[in-house]
């Protein structure tokens, strides 16, 4: 469904600007399913993916412009490079509790947007840095689309590993941490290690995307890729979509990366932006921490008034809720 | 395998919690560890599972140094424990708590399948074997506190442990229930598992173990089957002060 | 090699610097202890006081410091709100991460209104003793900066003797050590929490008060401040009141110290370097902090 969507969009788009919003959406469903590795499995919230998305963005842009390396191995070596860098994050932010892994998360985007404003004889500092197009040749609208499918291609790959977990032993343990990490320690997980793995696994699926995002737009500036803004637009999206669901993230990047370009265009940026960011956040974390899609689900199964009594039938019911809602998502 | 520990010490702040405990649990059998609250045991208990590392002295289980190791490090060792405020995995089914016990091994093991035949049977076998197999696809939260007792149990057992740590089994518990666990105990015991056991109900710790270590203030003051310590006068000293 | 002058000046200035933020982590730390929350909005609160005081000075045109006679009670009263409608509705299995979130969010909401009332244009208490200073053997010391760090310095003195002395203060202490015992002996809990909430916050009302007299204040700056302050009460482990104010006082001063050689804006990164140090070396952190290791 999913897939036929994103083959789709592009013929069904009326103008390049639409379809640019199709990659802008695309863009942050990668990220909030990348951020779903870690926030969905074990519980860890981390507010600080924007600024990985952002390093993988630099990191691309760099390698390409410095180095003289091509584009789509500069992508990939940047994820590599970003990942690897993910160790020693992980390292310290991990070994304790969820609380050290947040303040360690937002401490990444502030360090990161200082050195990257700061150091500017080799990222360009606050004038930003300008990365080459890869397709030199193409026009707008089919670079758009070429973007369109490479993200698109990004976001299944990001899906069908988040799948592959889901149903493993692995899986099964980093699940056990968000539900009791002592006794999932006690019982033989490795907790520690598990943690550190799925966030290198989380970081790289984002530094992908970064660096997506730098090749396609071709310009970056520190104070949007290092943004603490980015990093809680990814989280509401997840939350809001739910992040016990495989499509959870994607149906929340659908709704709020659509309503970010509405509004957009209807009121440009106003900090009350900021004010709806932190309200919705607000709300969602209060009143359906589970998301959406359970909230949606579980209201429907009070009035039809039955007990669900099998796991089995709550996803089968999720599942079709979801596949509606990206129905609907996609070609709004 | 005998689970022991040599000199083992924790103080918190200026809190002797342990006070160099030299205890020797008999292997094959089932050992209880009393004495009065306070009197150190959880926290024995959490020394010896690696949830909190001890100030100075060792802990041995066989051959094996497990001194201040990392819980899933002794975990894997062998050792296994439930918790005196059972701790069951809330928002999984009861299948899945049991089956989140499966040592995944390697990276590429880890990627198999959580659910696989073989051993989903094995823990519809052990739910079945503490009879909540009933409740196999209800969410732990939903269960009652017997029943996630019960169902805490089945995870530790899953992982086949060598030695169980058991931490106040009867807590809160209902007296049928009381007796359930006790035979159940006796039966797993008679299969070759080691038991320790802290408890405070002291019908059940008569009557099922065969070994008993009284604790007072952080440290071991008699030991012995429980005839002989139901006679000792310092364990009669400690509980009732005199 | 600079000065001996130039050197007592940074010593003397990051001394003081460090007495706001040993005040403002100690606020953050009482969060951390009555509820295990990390309150990201403490900072946004901060500005959100210091913009009160530039405001009352600017449109009243009376002492900023005077504006603390209604920040402090009404900053105590949106703790304890805070604390009562929110915080303590959250689930207390993902009570941490869950109140990150809303307090992250309250930070965005605060900055967005700050920005749309105020607009993002920079704004400077212009005072008559502004610019006044003096000579300490060749170092000059503003006099804002002095009050600022008396004001910061009496705020955590009260604090301490609020703790230690008050009946109020053994309750706060008793619920963020044991809460179940608290409860035992007949503290009401709860209502305790959220005082100690009102009390975290009111440090924010003092603390931006402080700020506004001598630093230019926008909506974002809150961002700044926050990342510091989180890096003290690691450093000082998690939960530990003299933990915090000693880190905050060793940190302060090695940022002027390395403001000398490095400018003020590498200068800030001593802060993020303590920060992953202190997890990566030592996650309890270095001044005690009994609760920071499972945290």
């Amino acid at each position: 469904m999913l897939i036929a969507a994103i083959l789709v969009f592009p013929s069904l788009a009326p103008n390049p600007y639409i379809l640019s919003s199709g990659v802008i959406v695309l863009n942050w469903a990668v990220l909030a399913t990348a951020w779903n590795f870690v926030g969905g499995f074990t519980g860890y919230i981390s507010l600080g993916h924007g600024a990985l998305a952002g390093l993988g963005g630099y990191a691309t842009g760099l390698l390409i412009t410095k180095a003289g390396i091509p584009s789509f191995v500069a992508l990939i070596l940047a994820a590599v490079l970003v990942a690897a860098l993910a160790v020693p994050i992980g390292f310290a932010a991990l070994r304790v509790r969820g609380a050290s892994f947040v303040i360690v998360s937002i401490a990444l985007v502030l360090i990161l947007l200082l050195v990257f404003q700061s150091w500017s004889s080799v990222t360009g500092g606050s004038r930003g840095l300008v990365v080459p197009r890869p397709f030199p040749g193409m026009l707008r609208p089919e670079h758009h689309r070429a973007f369109f499918f490479l993200y698109g291609g990004l976001l299944i790959l990001a899906l069908a590993t988040w799948w592959l977990l889901d149903r493993s032993r692995f899986g099964m343990g980093l699940k056990a941490i968000r539900e009791d990490e002592d006794k999932a320690e006690s019982l033989g997980t490795p907790t520690f290690a598990y943690k550190l793995t799925v966030f290198v696994v989380s970081t790289a699926f984002t530094a992908l995307a970064g660096g997506l995002y730098a090749l396609w737009f071709g310009d970056l500036d520190p104070v949007f890729q290092f943004s603490v803004l980015t990093g809680s637009y990814i989280v509401l999206m997840a939350l809001l979509g739910g992040v016990r669901n495989l499509f959870g993230p994607v149906l929340g990047a659908i709704v709020v990366g659509i309503a970010l370009e509405y509004f957009k265009v209807e009121f440009g940026s106003t900090p009350l932006h900021l004010v709806t960011t932190g309200l919705l956040l607000g709300l969602v974390v209060m009143f359906m921490p589970d998301g959406v899609i359970p909230s949606v689900t579980g209201l429907a199964q009070r009035l039809r008034k039955r007990e669900q009594s099998s796991i089995r039938e709550f996803t089968a019911a999720d599942l079709a809720e979801q596949r509606k809602r990206d129905r609907e998502g996609a070609t709004s | 395998m005998t689970l022991e520990t040599r000199g083992l010490r924790k103080a918190f702040g200026g809190v002797v919690a342990i006070d160099g405990a030299d205890v020797q649990f008999q292997p094959g059998k089932v050992n209880a560890l009393i004495g009065p609250n306070g009197s150190g045991k959880t926290t024995f208990f959490n020394c010896v599972t690696g949830m909190i590392k001890p100030d100075s002295g060792s802990v041995l289980f066989g051959d094996r140094d497990l001194t201040g190791r990392a819980p899933h490090v002794v975990a894997r060792a062998g050792v296994g424990r439930t918790f005196q405020l059972c701790r069951v995995f809330p928002r999984m089914t009861a299948v899945e708590n049991v089956l989140a016990a499966v040592r995944p091994g390697g990276l590429l093991h880890g990627l198999r399948s959580a659910h696989r035949q073989d051993e989903t049977e094995r823990a519809h076998g052990w739910l079945t074997r503490l009879g909540i197999e009933h409740l196999a696809g209800a969410e732990a939260r939903n269960m009652s506190w017997g029943q996630q007792k019960l169902l805490e149990l089945a995870g530790v057992l899953m992982a086949e442990p060598k030695t169980i740590l058991l931490d106040e089994p009867a807590g809160g518990v209902n007296p049928a229930l009381l007796d359930r666990i006790g035979t159940l105990v006796r039966e797993l015991n008679a299969e070759g598992r080691t038991f320790v056991i802290v408890e405070h109900n002291m019908d059940l710790v008569m009557s099922i173990s065969d070994h008993i270590v009284v604790f007072d203030r952080g440290r071991p003051i008699a030991a012995g089957p429980p005839a002989e310590v139901r006679a000792d006068e310092r364990v009669l000293g400690a509980y009732l002060g005199v | 090699m600079p000065s001996g002058a130039l050197l007592l000046q940074s010593i003397i200035l990051g001394l003081l610097l460090g007495g706001l933020y040993a005040l403002l982590a100690a606020g953050l730390t009482l969060y951390f202890g009555i509820m295990r929350v990390v309150m990201i909005a403490h900072s946004a609160f901060l500005i959100l006081a210091a913009y009160l005081a530039w405001w009352t000075n600017d449109r009243l045109g009376i002492d900023p410091l005077l504006s603390m006679v209604v920040t402090v009670p009404l900053f105590f009263g949106a703790g304890v709100l805070l604390q009562r409608g929110l915080l303590s509705r959250l689930r207390p299995v993902t009570l941490t991460m869950m109140s990150v979130l809303i307090t992250f969010a309250i930070a965005l909401i605060i900055e967005g209104l700050l920005g749309y009332v105020f607009s993002g244009t920079q704004r400077r208490i212009q005072l008559g003793y502004g610019t006044e200073s003096f000579n300490l053997f060749g170092a000059r010391v503003a006099v804002v900066k002095l009050i600022a760090f008396a004001l910061a310095a009496v705020s955590l003195a009260g604090l301490y003797v609020l703790m230690k002395r008050t009946q109020f203060g053994w309750a706060l202490r008793a619920t963020i050590q044991h809460p179940d015992a608290a409860r035992l002996v007949g503290i009401d809990t709860e209502r305790t929490a959220g005082f100690g909430f009102g009390l975290g916050l009111a440090t924010a009302a003092v603390g931006g008060t402080a700020l506004s007299l001598d630093t230019t204040i926008y909506p974002s700056l809150h961002w700044h401040w926050i990342g510091p302050l989180m890096a003290i009460i690691v450093v000082g482990g998690l939960g530990s009141v003299p933990g915090a104010a000693a880190a905050a006082l060793v940190l302060g001063l090695a940022q002027s110290l390395l403001q000398i050689p490095m400018g003020a804006t590498w200068a800030q990164t001593v802060f993020y370097v303590a920060l992953f140090a202190t997890l990566a070396v030592r996650p309890q952190g270095f001044f005690g902090g009994r609760l920071a290791q499972r945290f």
